[in-house]
């Protein structure tokens, strides 16, 4: 018997109400991750992956974002049905997250080891020269060099890199139960972006933490992941094992996005084709929820059906599933 | 040999930072350390590297967005360094910047329209009828609907705020483009969209990037000449044959190796050459090779005498003592 999943969302549904109505930004999502799990998100630039992240942090943007339907359970609570308050102590330390911008998220008038003091302070009752110690700790764990020296800058006296891992060095303090790391290493260079993965797979061996990745680095996704769910236009499109949806796609849109990345060349030659392309733009956030499939737009595969009729998820082995009315025409 | 159009020679910046505990005098760190290159009309010109290791200051200085210490800056065989008010201001109108962080970059009480275009108004390049046209076409051309052009930044996605940014650079026509982690926080989708457009953009204009990234397949994609630096200073140079096929500074080889791959097989081949060790203090850099102290190769000279960069090979300079004149990669 498999374990209960430590996250499980079901059926949620995200609306915003923008200018021309309410709209879905997610639509019937669910999934679910156990614990010490690595889950990757990918997708397209709008497609609800952070809005996933912050309705999960209880953070879904007031008044204009409200969760309209759908449950997100956290070791069994619905962390939709519980008061800020609750709310505000399961964040940063059961469910805590590294976001897409540092510089938005990190306080500028503070410095790197007091932002990170401060949280310890908060929720684990450290004292402070304890707190202080520890964050300095951190920032070392996370690479700064100089870590002592460094505690006492300010973030806009660090490089890009650097903020970001004083972010990493934050969310991972508190040892959550869940981290969600939005795009996390994308200012990093790869040599410290494998540490930072050591240490984030160190943290889930050691605290069975489960990790959400939100990711567009496809091989990233193959190396740190488990499992992956592609998400497109507020739904998710394809979930399945990695090595499974890397080798084999089911639905188009995860072709492209595979096809159109730039890989490093073991032998490089002097040739440099354009890179393949999945033509065409996400469809505007008013279309999102319509009766279609929503990639329709951009498919080389869509039908009539296609653009009258949501396709639903449909199974293809073990824990693959994929959303697209041609799947099996796919691979 | 026509000149260079960006010409760089011993740029050296220094930041006053406040030391460590438990004297806290002042201290500085040196970001950047006499880096020496040109730029040709037409050329991408890579900027790869550790993070912290002085790319963003590098092109700050260069854009004289931040004061140098040192050394000399000549764009089209101006001495940008040495310009003032009106001057320098026409000198800055050939440059334009995309930043890594397009959040904190864009105006959040300006409509997009209105950031795309504030580079054009405050010189005067383009008469306002035909701004509403250029507008249009660099909507279109970065991927944007037109219908979006009237919203604010915080109504984009991550990815959808930095097609603004690379927007609005290109809408003085700048012969240079310093892109900063440009296509970092974009998905691959677009990001193959926006590579294809840069690369299109420079045949069709002779634009010159000085491209910064993390991402070395990008790099490895988009950029002629390749440097790349370690703490303050560029350890390696060369063309992009030469550097991806024929790697020799031991900090370079280990960059490459720890790019993530989609490929289990490539995944199982390559070794990777993981560095151990911290990074020594950038306000007290060692007097030998920056690289020492973390370099699996390193011998006692390393410690003691700083590596020359030399040309070992056609166009493929190298700092690194144990790099002979056979040219042999030492690990
Ligand atoms: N505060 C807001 N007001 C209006 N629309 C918003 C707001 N926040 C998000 N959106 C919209 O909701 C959709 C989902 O956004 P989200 O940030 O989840 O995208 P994402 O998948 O994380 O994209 P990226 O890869 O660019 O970060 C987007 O279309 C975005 O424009
Ligand atoms: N305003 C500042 N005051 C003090 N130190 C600074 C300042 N700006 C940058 N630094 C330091 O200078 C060094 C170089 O920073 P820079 O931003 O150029 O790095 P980078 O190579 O662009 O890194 P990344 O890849 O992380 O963006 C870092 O050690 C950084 O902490
Ligand atoms: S359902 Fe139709 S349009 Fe949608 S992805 Fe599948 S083939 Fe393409
Ligand atoms: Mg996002
Ligand atoms: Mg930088």
């Amino acid at each position: 018997m498999p374990p209960d999943p430590i996250l499980e969302v079901k059926g949620l549904r995200v609306e915003l109400s923008t200018r021309s109505g309410t709209v879905p930004v997610l639509d019937d999502l669910s999934f679910s991750i156990d614990a010490g799990e690595t889950l990757a998100f990918v997708g397209e630039s709008g497609c609800g992956k952070s809005m996933t992240a912050l309705a999960v942090m209880g953070l879904v943007p007031h008044p204009i974002g409200r969760i309209a339907s759908g449950s997100i359970r956290l070791a069994g609570e619905d962390l939709t049905r519980v008061p800020e308050k609750r709310m505000r102590a399961v964040r940063g330390n059961d469910v805590s997250m590294i976001f897409q911008e540092p510089m938005t998220a990190l306080n500028p008038v503070y410095t790197a080891g007091e932002q990170i003091a401060e949280s310890l302070r908060r929720h684990q009752d450290m004292g402070r020269r304890a707190a202080w110690e520890h964050a300095i700790e951190m920032l070392a764990a996370v690479g700064i060099p100089d870590p002592r020296g460094r505690a006492s800058a300010y973030p806009h006296q660090m490089s890009g890199g650097q903020r970001q891992r004083v972010m990493i060095a934050m969310a991972l303090a508190c040892r959550p139960k869940v981290l969600i790391a939005d795009e996390p290493t994308t200012a990093l260079d790869v040599t410290v972006q494998a540490q930072i993965f050591e240490l984030l797979k160190d943290l889930r061996r050691e605290t069975g933490t489960a990790l959400i990745l939100i990711t567009h680095d496809m091989g990233v996704v193959a190396e740190m992941a488990e499992r992956m769910i592609v998400m497109y236009a507020g739904r998710k499109v394809e979930d399945g094992m990695v090595t499974d949806v890397i080798a084999e796609p089911k639905h188009p849109y995860t072709r492209g996005l595979i096809s159109c990345v730039p890989h490093l060349a073991e032998v490089l030659t002097e040739e440099r084709p354009d890179l393949t392309e999945v033509p065409g733009v996400v469809p505007p956030l008013t279309q999102f929820g319509r009766d279609m499939c929503l990639f329709s737009s951009r498919c080389p595969l869509a039908d009539d059906k296609c653009w009258e009729e949501r396709p639903p998820e449909r199974r293809f082995g073990a824990g693959h599933v994929a959303a697209c009315w041609h799947a099996e025409e796919v691979s | 040999m026509t000149p260079p159009l960006l010409s760089v020679k011993d740029l050296t910046v220094r930041f006053k930072v406040r030391g460590a505990a438990p004297f806290r005098e002042a201290a500085y760190l040196t970001a950047v350390d006499g880096v020496t290159f040109d730029v040709a009309r037409g050329e991408s010109l890579g900027i790869v590297g550790e993070s912290g290791s002085g790319k963003s200051t590098t092109a700050l200085a260069i854009a004289r967005l931040i004061t140098h210490h040192s050394g000399e800056v000549r764009l089209d065989g101006e001495d940008l360094l040495a310009l003032k008010g009106g001057d320098l201001r026409r000198a800055r109108r050939k440059f334009q910047f995309i930043f890594q962080d397009p959040y904190s970059s864009l105006n959040p009480r300006r409509r997009a329209a209105e950031i795309v275009t504030e580079p054009l108004a405050s010189i005067g390049l383009v008469p306002k009828g035909d701004r509403r046209k250029l507008v249009d076409d660099l909507f279109e051309a970065v991927g944007l609907r037109p219908e979006q052009q009237n919203l604010f930044p915080h109504q984009f996605s991550g990815g959808q705020r930095q097609r603004i940014g690379i927007a609005r650079a290109l809408a003085p026509n700048p012969a240079l483009v310093i892109c900063d982690e440009a296509v970092s926080a974009l998905d691959v989708a677009v990001q193959a969209q926006i590579l294809n457009l840069l690369r299109r953009l420079q045949r069709e204009r002779g634009l010159t990037y000085l491209f910064i990234s993390h991402d070395l397949g990008v790099v490895q994609h988009m950029c002629d000449r390749i440097a790349v630096m370690y703490m303050g200073k560029i350890v390696e140079f060369a063309d992009r044959l030469s550097l991806f096929n024929s790697p020799l500074h031991p900090y370079t080889c280990a960059l490459l190796s720890a790019v993530p791959s989609v490929d289990p097989d490539r995944r199982a081949r390559t070794k990777r050459i993981l560095i151990t060790g911290e990074p020594p203090s950038p306000t007290s850099p060692p007097p030998g090779c920056r690289f020492a102290s973390r370099c699996p190769v390193a011998e006692p000279r390393c410690k003691t005498e700083p590596p020359p960069l030399r040309e070992v090979r056609e166009g493929h300079r190298v700092a690194c003592h144990l790099v002979g004149d056979d040219a042999r990669a030492p690990v």
